[in-house]
């Protein structure tokens, strides 16, 4: 059989690496073929999770900050400071974490997907056209961001001003000063070529971007106990794949990024600078209960939980 | 399958359908394939929606909306008049003025479609006028637009940028060799074309005219400033400038120049939404379309098939050349990008091109699909908004055809034209 | 040029529309040729009060977080009742090269063909629509900036459809009625020499 993959990044990004890891395991332990679609090539990231809905495609990627629009939920990965910030604690937190591998599939089965897998795709970073260092240095600062409440919501409460702007005019945007930072894990600041346009980049700790990999649940469950595992194992395998591949990923990024622009200042804010950032998360956890409810409420709660196991 | 849905495109195209049809059948027809029946064709639905998503969409119907008060009010005419005094008695001025106009606009707009409307509607009654065939002023307002794809900022270079991760920076560089080639050939062109066609020129004016001229086009003389000035300041994108020329071209027809009504107004939006729509429907026909073809993976098979692995690079630079025009004569630019590129990217890496002589081939063809039938954006839009028929509006396309493949063909064997600024530049 | 709609014989402006059906479907097609054409100019209106809006709210240091939706919002309305509207004016592009060289017997049996065509697609389209729209609702999905369910933006869309297969119906109808050759309901076919007047 062939089964239909898309994602949400290019092939060379962390989704497209999982993906190309994930179809390699997969046509070696079994006779499907995997079709990979990267970025665009299906339409945008509600189509195509839409398309995984149906049946349309077996797998998908989708980030669960966008899957928000349908899982209310799964928007926590918005709110800071709930992931580790150091990244040997990633895989044992995602490995062991009780939202996300007992809470969130029973939310992803209500949409008719099958949650294979969330793995961390890198540091956020705040990419801006001055250094940032403490939130003052983001007064004035028109922070594009994505239009989510919480996303909003953190750069109020970081003293940014959050501005929308569609992802195309970016680029150009930071260009002829519309805005003044964008935030992005740090390899999408190298690979989108951000850096060409902005001077800074601050390593606040604030946020990992998440991402998770689904089947089409009815497809999942008429697969055969064989498929299931080849699929399991196949997801297992990409997830370690990925966690190694992150290992260099963000100073290989920071060194490519230093190479081409070698007056780009990188802060790595220190545990006292991030302090004041980290109070503002409070407010951004509010906004999410405040929209979620309580069942928000507890996967916020398990997933500090989970940090804290993680993080001992 | 593909000769199958061409076929019936082709057909339904000739025997003159709406050019919608040929589209949204050829679609049906791939998801009826795919699926083995009607049970996904909600799926074409969403596609079609898809397709007029894009923010950047929004400046098409602003930039119509201001062209066409300014075109019925006064200040399409006060600008005219003020060129004409300076260029009207050299032989093919007015023709490579509009080039000129379409490039700069193009440039600094990003929307080749929004160009063909701002450039070419106040400037094509006068090209009439002044004794120019249609079908030729037509052929030259397209393919003048779409050298926009090539002067920075460019919407396609940053997506083929972002997908295939290439500096964009270098990206941009390097487009504006072959875009200034390019004026300058259709500039030659429209000298020669002038000439041999006879096509009549002004008396010479004097300078008391020409500063009486400049005098009457002072205030839309800002509409340049307000555009340039506002993107480079940092004041809005160049979508959002669009919809400020509205509020400007606004003021000065009802404010200053008293040359139209608010009923005007309320006439002139309508007409705009209506080829904003009869336009929008075929980008979305197109989305839908293109969706079939990247979902069942025809790309991949063609090449496949033809053996692009065993080939040298400059037969490769050869085949993305084929692949991307011919896409774009069917598809939207960025729809072609964004599915193609990520095909093409190993063959690339193997035989090791530079990536961004890659990228400025790239965005040439697209320039030289999106104005070659028998589909493309720019084509449907000179119809919509100049109202002339199919064949009138493409009779004149050839010979900037040859001009754009013949730039092509020479970036291949020279790619210095494009890499020679970047070199400059970045090494 | 012009390129609005009052200075032609071809498309007479809504106000003075007078739909060329009898009884009270011709009242009918005149309330929704009506609708759409407000819809098409207040859309279009509004698209740009609302990117100028957000322009100058940014400029004072707020922000409209809703700006890029409406205009998503505005965008499938504007082409939704656009389309309508340009079946009934006979402005959709078409290539009529092969056929306007036809003799007028063939071509009336094409336009017939083509308007069948073209309605029966878009009745099809209307009913694919519909499921579609019914799956967006089912997902629950919302706009991220505005809150508000995803399918009720798409409502139009169907609408849309319907409205122009209607008009494609009724063109064929009036070609198999009629002498004449009909590019839609109140359109003759060919295209009218003052439209290229200054
Ligand atoms: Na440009
Ligand atoms: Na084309």
């Amino acid at each position: 059989e062939t089964w239909k993959y898309a994602f949400e990044e290019a092939m060379t990004d962390v989704q497209g690496v999982y993906a190309q890891k994930f179809k390699e395991e997969v046509e070696a332990n079994s006779d499907h073929e995997i079709q990979l679609f990267p970025f665009g090539t299906l339409g945008e990231s509600a189509d195509i999770m839409e398309q995984a809905q149906a049946g349309i495609l077996q797998f998908v990627d989708q980030s669960p900050g966008f899957t928000g629009a349908l899982i209310p939920e799964a928007q926590v990965f918005f709110v800071p400071y709930l992931l580790p910030a150091k990244s040997e604690d990633l895989g044992e937190f995602f490995r062991n974490s009780k939202a996300i591998n007992e809470m969130f599939p029973e939310l992803y089965a209500e949409q008719g997907l099958e949650l294979l897998k969330m793995f961390p795709e890198g540091e956020v970073v705040m990419n801006t056209k001055d250094p940032v260092e403490k939130p003052e240095d983001l007064n004035e600062v028109k922070f594009r961001v994505m239009t989510n409440p919480l996303l909003v919501e953190s750069y109020k409460a970081f003293g940014a001003t959050p501005t929308p702007l569609p992802w195309g005019e970016v680029y150009g945007g930071l260009q002829t000063n519309i805005i003044q930072g964008q935030e992005n894990p740090l390899f999408w600041v190298e690979s989108t070529k951000m850096y060409e346009v902005t001077g800074a980049i601050t390593l606040t700790g604030h946020n990992n971007f998440t991402t998770a990999v689904m089947a089409n649940k009815d497809f999942y469950d008429g697969l055969s106990d064989e498929d299931k595992k080849v699929v399991q194992d196949a997801a297992d395998a990409a997830f370690e794949h990925i966690l190694e591949y992150q290992k260099g990923l963000s100073e290989e990024s920071l060194a490519k990024i230093k190479e081409a622009k070698p007056e780009m200042t990188i802060s790595d804010l220190t545990e006292e600078q991030r302090a004041p950032f980290k109070e503002a998360a409070a407010q951004v956890e509010a906004k999410f209960i405040e929209m979620t409810g309580d069942s928000g409420k507890k996967i916020l709660d398990q997933m500090k939980e989970d940090l804290k196991a993680a993080t001992q | 399958m593909t000769l199958k849905i061409s076929t019936i495109m082709i057909v339904l195209l000739l025997f003159g359908f709406p050019m919608m049809i040929p589209l949204i059948l050829g679609a049906a027809y791939g998801f009826y394939g795919l699926f083995g029946g009607f049970d996904r064709m909600d799926f074409m639905v969403q596609q079609m929606l898809a397709g007029i998503r894009p923010a950047s969409l929004i400046a098409v119907p602003m930039f119509i909306l201001a062209a066409d008060i300014m075109t019925r009010g006064q200040s399409a005419d006060r600008l005219i008049d003020m060129v004409m005094k300076f260029i009207g008695h050299i032989k093919g001025g007015l023709a490579v003025s509009t080039a000129t106009a379409c490039t700069l606009f193009g440039a600094v707009s990003g929307s080749t479609q929004a160009t063909v409307v701002a450039v070419g509607s106040p400037l094509r009654p006068r090209m009439l006028k002044a004794g120019y065939n249609d079908s030729f002023v037509l052929a030259l307002i397209i393919n003048a637009s779409d050298i926009a794809f090539l002067i920075p900022p460019s919407i396609g270079m940053i997506i083929y940028g972002v997908v295939s991760k290439t500096s964009i920076a270098e990206l941009f560089i390097a487009g504006i060799g072959p875009g200034l080639l390019l004026l300058v050939l259709f500039s030659a062109y429209c000298i020669v074309y002038a000439i041999v066609k006879g096509v009549p020129t002004e008396p010479k004016a004097p300078w008391g005219e020409r500063v009486a001229a400049v005098r009457a086009a002072i205030w839309p003389l800002f509409f340049p400033v307000i555009i340039v000035g506002g993107i480079y300041g940092g004041i809005v994108s160049p979508t959002e400038a669009a919809a400020i020329c509205v509020a400007y071209a606004l003021f000065l027809e009802l404010v200053i120049f008293r040359s139209l009504s608010v009923a005007d107004i309320y006439k002139i939006s309508k007409s705009t939404g209506l080829i904003t729509a009869v336009v929008f429907i075929l980008v979305a026909a197109g989305t839908a379309f293109s969706w079939v073809i990247s979902f069942a993976q025809i790309p991949q098979q063609i090449l496949g098939a033809i053996g692009i692995d065993e080939m040298g690079p400059k037969m490769v630079l050869a085949v993305i050349s084929i692949a991307f025009f011919v896409g774009c004569m069917f598809v939207d630019p960025i729809v072609v990008i964004l599915v193609l590129v990520p095909i093409f990217a190993p063959v690339v890496d193997s035989v090791g091109l530079d990536k961004v002589l890659v990228g400025t081939i790239i965005t040439l063809q697209v320039a030289i699909g999106s104005a070659t039938p028998p589909f493309g954006c720019d084509i449907f839009t000179a119809i919509a908004i100049f109202k002339r028929p199919y064949m009138d509006v493409i009779r004149g396309i050839p010979p900037f055809t040859l001009i754009l493949l013949g730039v092509s063909a020479a970036l291949i064997f020279i790619p210095q034209i494009a890499l020679f600024l970047p070199s400059l530049a970045f090494d | 040029m012009k390129m609005g709609s009052e200075d032609q014989k071809s498309e007479p402006h809504s106000e003075h529309y007078e739909s060329t059906l009898p009884g009270v479907i011709g009242m009918f097609d005149n309330a929704i040729s009506r609708i759409e054409s407000v819809m098409l100019a207040l859309g279009v209106m509004l698209m740009a009060v609302n990117t100028i809006a957000n322009v100058i709210s940014r400029a004072i240091g707020s922000t409209i977080f809703f700006s890029e939706e409406l205009n998503r919002i505005l965008i499938i309305l504007i082409t939704f009742a656009g389309i309508g509207y340009a079946a009934r004016h006979g402005r959709h592009i078409r290539m009529s090269a092969l056929y306007d060289a036809l003799p007028p017997k063939t071509r009336k049996v094409l336009m017939i063909v083509i308007t069948v065509i073209t309605a029966l697609t878009m009745f099809a389209l209307c009913y694919f629509a519909v499921g579609y729209i019914a799956k967006v609702a089912k997902s629950g999905r919302v706009l991220s900036a505005m809150q508000i369910p995803v399918y009720w933006i798409y409502l139009w869309v169907p609408v849309g459809f319907f409205i122009t297969g209607v008009q494609y119906a009724l063109t064929a109808l009036k070609n198999v009625v009629q002498k004449d050759i009909y590019l839609s309901t109140h359109v003759l076919e060919g295209y009218e020499e003052d439209e290229i007047e200054i």
